[in-house]
């Protein structure tokens, strides 16, 4: 009986899970964990933060027992259905979260009902002109902006001939946080009259009678508030908002809409090239000018054929939502997902309507049958949107093939994305531009790409992370003023787009633009989106919000790395026809130029020196052509934060560290009259692999600022003259051939090295001229103005180094610090990726800013950026440095670092299982490993680059100021007429730290690379770099006495107190007591590091720090560089 | 923060623990708060410690960090001439004497503050010593003996750090001249020693001779290990009888339950986190 279960089940092969015993389940475990864990770990655990996931251990028993029905059912649904076993309960877990629990949908009910009754007892009220509107009280104005004023008609009110619930409240798909109930209401025929579908009549008869409702609803106690917006921001078409009074007001929000009676509006009239606005009326000329057409009103039909067909819309969705659960909760999904895209509010948007509509579509078309999960839908329907562009080939839900209808092709001419309703007759995507529904598909193609990805966890990258235009643009630009947009139009002569549009300049002018930004990028962007123009709410009683008050327009641009950062454009050959065209289309800027192959064509040259300059070239495209289409000035640029270098952001520099550094390899390599020959030589400083914040300078020292050591062809640095600028030594290891000839002793193999050291200094000074200061654990190489320590380096080594021999005679390898070879992979990441470098500078910048330069190793933040480049979903690799900075303060701050590894699968060298195996690994050993872990292919247990730092304290106060700073930059940014200040969230808060150590800036070699400019700066001893010096005698090199400072510092009172200073100039150190150095504690000779003896009560004595002295202390040590010790001792005492 | 915490102490002036004199010390006359140094005699079982002879051996504790060997020799030379001061990071019994001090390898400097033994040339220095913590602070730093600190210390040290080719040269020659004779010696020690049975029989075996065996390490021996293993698995055969194939199934199984209750676990974690709400 036993065995056949178990063979069935054999069937079976991936998990899942059984909701019903869930619950006793973790209770079973709890009860079974704590006995066991709670004596042997109790102290582990106590200390060990809460919140960390733990290896499960399950019984035997557990694990064997037969399954039962339930769990074979749930089984095979798990494998049928979903992707896997943790994402179905994902997905479960965030229907739960925002779906509407039964209990609210009954006090809604109840609130629709009382304003059921309420809507009936509205007063009807005697028959007017519609340009009169006295009878209005004064405390309401309504909706809706009469321009031109006048107009004909006749309007009354009488109450609503029916009340219905439309939209998402019935069909259960309206999720949190926003419930929206809309409410349809009938206009008896009486109001409407023959000709409402003309100038605006309809429109404004629906605006007077929802300011009536207002106006009386607003006088009920039910209301916690009665305002206006409009429907999806379309002006043309206000809504009224309704909330219940008290603690109820956020729950829900009903929408009331007030639609005409059925079958009033004769379709034929409302097809999308018939004229329903008159020029004349429009520009308030007196008589029609007679003979000229009438140019088609395709978005104004439109919205009037909205409104009739709102009720049989949701009889369509219901029919096809009927017995088909996951309908419901995919649509449920798939506006979580557009919510976290902010594609789903605004002007032409994609809202959960047209998403329904979408999925029903998917339904009679049988792409989605009734069985398939909520997941499944989603999955479809990203797979559709992926694959098919409405703004071609647009799609039609209407079953009959009605000849009259208008055809698709008719809906193309007149709209840019096209998806007709049952009746064929609405484009329910009337408002929506081409390029946004480009990002749509763009969104929809990377999100199946994540959900297909076994390594990452699709879920949270789907629908869990917000995608906000500042984080996943390359570049972003704003529209300050959108009323410029005005003139725009004036100057294109969209008059007839402006008269379709309701006078709507905002609406009318951004297709136009965008397809004019589209076409002059061409293929440096990848894609160009804009923000969907939002209406706000206001109250009854106010205007409503013109055009203008949209606030401000702003531009996406996803650069293709390969083509942005190109000068040239190179356009048709002169004598072909489309050479006017071009001309005419970049004006002045267009000029003919011979190129290399002989051609002669017309062209346009961005200028552009630097790498800083040369990313900044879209830039200055999009001015040109926005200046071109009449609008000057109102470009907002998103600043540029510089590492603060003196001319551009120091790309070229690199570039010519590194030339100068492949030249010494190549001599390196050419040497002659080497014992040994150089197998590999390999530089690992950062400005090697370009992630240098301030990469070296060719330096030139000036005599007369410094001794000359005696005999020895070296300078000093002068104590009363300021400190000689820094000079970094970068580090370059030269692998030599091995040879039986190498010793096999540690302290030998040091001697030999020393050795090679002299033997390559004088080489080098021989056969290049090169001047050379060799030590015992390095060769100085002074060339091109630049130092390189030249490091020699034997492969068996480290070996050596590890090289235990146990009591046996076995030879084992002690685990010591893994010498990783980041480098190389970085170099290569750097090629391609060009942003990686700015990216990976500006966070180190940012890090050493906070004052924790020492508190996180350089590989450490080089890793982590490079995740941002290979890693990005669910966004694309960063293409500019300032959007990759806010990436990584995201990173820093959203990762779940507690319970997750960072795995940077450098190079593609990992594979699923390896995934899988590293994750294990971590659960597994999580109290014994870093708190900050990452893996690489190389080092995928052990995490060597955090191991020693950050610690647990420092991390978090990382992520705190990780928040705060993301959120002061995308707060600036995403306003564009607030300040823009970028360096602002390079400015350390120093109020945290108990003693602040000035230093005096003459002593400081870096000040220069502050973050502020200082406005004093000293002649730091070197010559200009045109200046001609042949220089024979060797600068100082390495000397930094901030950093001297800081390492007596840490050495005498890191027991007492942690120290932080900003390694780019920081004029101050900060100092922070260890909370535990102020406990008195008992006397222990090993133990009485400047300390002194105190007396707490009479007998007792105990040890605590001599603080005063360790204050004078400060001062003694940094004798020169200190300029006052601030102890700020209201913070602590004595 | 550590305010809240501390219990109110008052400072001993002349405080010290059992057996401990406290000596107060300046850097200079501007200093205004002192660091106490504390010392004793240092006591240990007669003839363990040579060094430091029992009885004229000083024990001082918390030596300032600007205060070096010479600077201590000098202070407490007024006590008793001074035979030798040898400064540690940590009391305790000396390491073991390292190989012959270098000019150039293994620079090692004791950082922060130290502990140091101080031996006198004669017993009455100790008495002298203790009887110092009655007069003023000691001061380090003295107008014939100026203690560098700050700038022109590390200067100084820059200027150390360059070092003479010809002299580092010279003393790697050296020292490889007489590691490489004391490389033949073992090699030829070893040699004479191949092939030649002990005295119960037994021949060693090394890399050097005609069949070298396996080596000896830690590697070696997985691999073999490893390469046993995958010949046992290859002969047996899975899934032969019916209760090899039922085991299969129940282990699945078994991996799949465990898989899912981690991700239970998981989400309840997420869930208590309140990591559901999407915005």
């Amino acid at each position: 009986m036993i065995g056949s279960a178990w063979l069935l089940i054999g069937l079976f092969i991936s998990w899942q899970a059984f909701d019903n015993a869930e619950g006793d389940m973790e209770a079973e475990e709890e009860n079974q964990d704590l006995p066991k864990k709670g004596k042997a770990q109790g102290r582990k655990r106590a200390s060990a933060p809460d919140g960390v996931v733990k290896p499960v251990k399950l019984s035997r028993a557990d694990l064997y027992k037969p399954p039962t029905n339930e769990e074979l059912n749930q089984l095979k649904e798990t494998e049928n259905l979903f992707h896997s076993s943790l994402l179905r309960l994902q997905i479960e877990e965030l229907l739960k979260e925002v779906t509407l629990k039964e209990k609210k949908k009954q006090k809604i009910d109840a609130f629709l009902h009382e304003i059921n009754a309420l809507l009936s007892a509205v007063p009807e009220t005697p028959e007017t002109d519609l340009a009169d509107q006295s009878w209005l009280p004064k405390d309401v104005k309504v909706p809706f902006l009469q321009v031109p004023f006048s107009v004909k008609g006749k309007f009354r009110f009488l109450p609503p001939a029916a009340v219905t619930v439309v939209g998402s409240y019935l069909l259960g798909t309206c999720i949190k946080p926003e419930i929206n109930v809309d409410v349809a209401l009938t206009m008896p025929r009486a109001i409407l009259q023959d000709k409402d579908n003309l100038n605006q009549r309809y429109h404004r008869k629906r605006a007077l009678y929802l300011a009536h409702i207002a106006q009386h609803l607003s006088k009920e106690k039910l209301f916690g508030s009665v305002r206006f917006t409009y429907m999806n921001s379309n002006h043309l078409k206000p809504i009224l908002l309704l909330q219940p009074q008290g603690k109820d007001e956020k729950l829900v929000t009903v929408r009331l809409y007030a639609c005409p009676a059925p079958g009033f509006f004769k379709p034929s009239r409302l097809y999308p090239s018939k004229n329903n606005v008159r020029t004349a009326w429009f520009l308030e000329q007196g008589s029609p000018g007679e003979g000229a057409a009438e140019p088609p009103t395709p978005h104004y039909n439109n919205s009037i054929l909205c409104d009739t067909g709102l009720e049989s819309n949701l009889l369509f969705l219901a029919g096809a939502s009927a017995g088909f659960p996951g309908m419901r909760d995919g649509v449920a999904l798939l506006k979580v997902w557009l919510h976290q895209r902010e594609l789903d509010k605004g002007l032409g948007c994609l809202n959960g309507f047209v998403a329904s509509m979408l999925v029903a579509y998917l339904v009679a078309k049988h792409k989605i049958s009734q069985g398939m999960s909520g997941y499944q839908v989603l999955r479809s329907i990203l797979q559709f949107l992926a694959t098919t562009d409405l703004s071609a080939a647009g799609i039609s839900l209407s079953k009959d093939a009605d000849s009259s209808l208008p055809t698709l092709a008719d809906f193309h001419q007149a709209f840019e994305v096209v998806l007709v309703d049952p009746s064929g007759l609405v484009n329910l995507c009337a408002d929506m531009t081409a390029s946004k529904y480009k990002q749509v598909q763009f969104e929809a193609k990377r999100s199946m790409e994540v959900l297909d990805d076994s390594t990452v966890d699709g879920f949270q990258l789907l629908l869990m992370t917000p995608k906000p235009l500042i984080r996943t643009f390359d570049h972003v630009f704003h529209l300050k003023h959108v009323s410029k947009l005005q003139g725009a139009c004036k100057k294109m002569q969209l008059l007839n787009e402006l008269m379709d549009r309701g006078g709507n300049y905002v609406a009318a002018a951004l297709p136009f633009v965008t397809s004019l930004l589209a076409r002059g990028l061409a293929e440096r962007v990848l894609l160009l989106t804009h923000s969907l123009p939002q209406a706000p709410q206001w109250p009854i009683s106010a205007e409503p919000p013109k055009h203008k008050d949209a606030g401000h327009l702003s531009f996406g641009l996803l650069l293709t790395p390969a083509f942005a950062a190109s000068i040239l454009e190179r356009g048709p050959e002169a004598d072909r026809p489309e050479a006017a065209e071009f001309r005419k289309f970049w004006g002045e800027k267009s000029e003919l130029r011979r190129f290399q192959d002989g051609a002669i064509c017309e062209a346009v040259v961005w200028g552009a020196e630097t790498m800083c300059q040369k990313r900044l070239i879209p830039e200055q495209i999009v001015q040109h052509l926005l200046w071109l289409g009449g609008v000057p000035g109102w470009f907002n640029r998103i600043c540029t934060y510089k590492g603060g270098g003196p001319a551009g952001t120091g790309e070229e520099a690199m570039v010519s560290i590194v030339r100068s550094y492949d030249d010494l390899s190549r001599k390196l390599w050419n040497l002659e009259g080497l014992p040994l020959t150089v197998t590999a030589v390999q530089g690992t400083h950062p400005a090697l692999r370009y992630t240098d914040v301030f990469p070296p300078t060719p330096m030139k020292p000036d005599y007369s600022y410094h001794v000359r050591i005696k005999d020895k062809e070296s300078l000093l640095p002068l104590p009363e003259k300021p400190c000689p600028a820094y000079i970094a030594p970068m580090k370059v290891v030269c692998h030599m051939e091995g040879s039986g000839q190498w010793p096999q002793d540690k302290e030998a193999i040091k001697r030999v090295k020393a050795a090679f050291h002299l033997c390559l200094a004088e080489l080098l000074s021989q056969q290049h001229q090169l001047l050379c200061r060799p030590a015992a654990t390095h060769a100085d190489v002074y060339k091109d103005g630049y130092i390189f320590r030249l490091q020699v380096a034997y492969h068996r080594e480290p070996h050596i180094l590890k090289e235990v021999v146990t009591p046996e005679g076995m030879l084992k390898y002690r685990d010591t610090e893994e010498v990783t070879q980041v480098t190389s992979c970085i170099h290569q990441l750097q090629q391609q990726h060009p942003a990686f470098s700015g990216t990976s500078r500006l966070a180190k910048r940012w890090v050493r800013a906070q004052l924790l330069s020492d508190s996180l190793s350089d590989e450490c933040v080089d890793l982590l950026a490079a995740s941002l480049f290979l890693h990005p979903a669910p966004f694309t690799p960063p293409s500019s440095p300032q959007v990759g900075f806010l990436r990584f303060l995201h990173l820093l701050m959203a990762f779940d670092w507690k319970n997750s590894p960072l795995i940077v699968n450098l190079n593609a060298d990992l594979k699923v299982a390896d995934y899988t195996e590293i994750r294990n690994a971590f659960v597994a050993a999580r109290p014994h490993l870093p708190v900050m872990f990452i893996a690489t292919p190389r080092d995928k247990r052990s995490s060597v680059w955090t191991k020693e730092r950050p610690s647990a304290q420092i991390l978090q106060r990382l992520l705190v100021l990780a928040l705060e700073s993301l959120r002061a930059l995308e707060e600036q940014l995403a306003d564009p007429l607030g300040s823009q200040d970028g360096k602002m969230v390079f400015r350390p808060p120093l109020d945290f730290y108990d003693i602040l150590i000035h230093l005096n800036a003459k002593q400081i070699p870096r000040h220069l690379e502050g973050v502020d400019r200082p406005a004093k700066s000293f002649s730091r001893g070197m010559l200009k770099s045109d200046a001609l010096v042949t220089t024979l005698i060797f600068p100082v090199v390495g000397y930094d006495p901030v950093q001297c400072y800081l390492q007596e510092l840490r050495e005498a009172f890191g027991d007492l107190a942690l120290f932080f200073y900003d390694s780019h100039g920081g004029e101050v150190i900060g100092v922070l007591w260890k909370p535990s150095s102020f406990e008195p504690q008992p006397f222990k000779a090993s133990n009485m590091k400047g300390r002194m003896m105190a007396s707490l009560s009479r007998e007792e004595l105990v040890t605590v720090p001599n603080v005063e002295a360790i204050l004078e202390d400060f001062e003694i040590l940094g004798e020169g560089l200190v300029r006052s010790v601030e102890a700020r001792t209201e913070k602590w005492t004595i | 923060m550590a305010a809240g915490k501390r219990k109110h102490v008052t400072p001993a002036e002349a405080g010290a623990p059992a057996g401990y004199t406290a000596v107060p010390v300046k850097l200079s006359e501007k200093q205004l708060s002192p660091h106490y140094l504390y010392v004793k005699e240092h006591k240990v079982r007669e003839g363990t410690d040579t060094t430091h002879p029992p009885n004229r051996t000083l024990f001082v504790l918390n030596i300032p960090p600007y205060c070096t060997k010479a600077c201590l020799s000098r202070l407490f030379s007024c006590c008793s001439s001074v035979q030798a001061v040898n400064m540690c990071e940590k009391p305790g019994p000396r390491e073991k004497p390292e190989a012959p001090k270098s000019k150039f390898f293994n620079l090692k400097t004791v950082p922060g503050f130290r502990v140091a033994y101080v031996v006198f040339k004669n017993p009455a220095g100790i008495q002298a010593a203790k009887s110092l913590s009655l007069q003023g602070p000691l001061v380090i730093s003295s107008e014939s003996r100026p203690v560098k600190t700050g700038i022109r210390k590390w200067i100084a040290s820059y200027a150390a750090s360059v070092v003479d080719p010809a002299e580092l040269k010279a003393e790697v020659d050296t020292f490889m001249h007489t590691y490489d004779q004391k490389i033949a010696e073992e090699e030829a020690k070893a040699e004479e020693e191949a092939g030649v049975p002990d005295e119960e029989g037994w021949v060693k075996v090394t890399r050097k001779g005609r069949r070298p065996g396996l080596p000896r390490t830690e590697a070696a021996s997985l691999r073999v290990l490893e390469r046993e293993k995958r010949k046992r698995a290859r002969k047996e055969l899975l899934n032969f009888y019916a209760w090899q194939h039922r085991e299969t199934k129940r282990e699945n199984i078994a991996q799949l339950r465990k898989k899912f209750e981690e991700d239970k676990q998981r989400i309840a974690l997420m869930r208590a986190q309140r990591k559901f709400r999407p915005y």
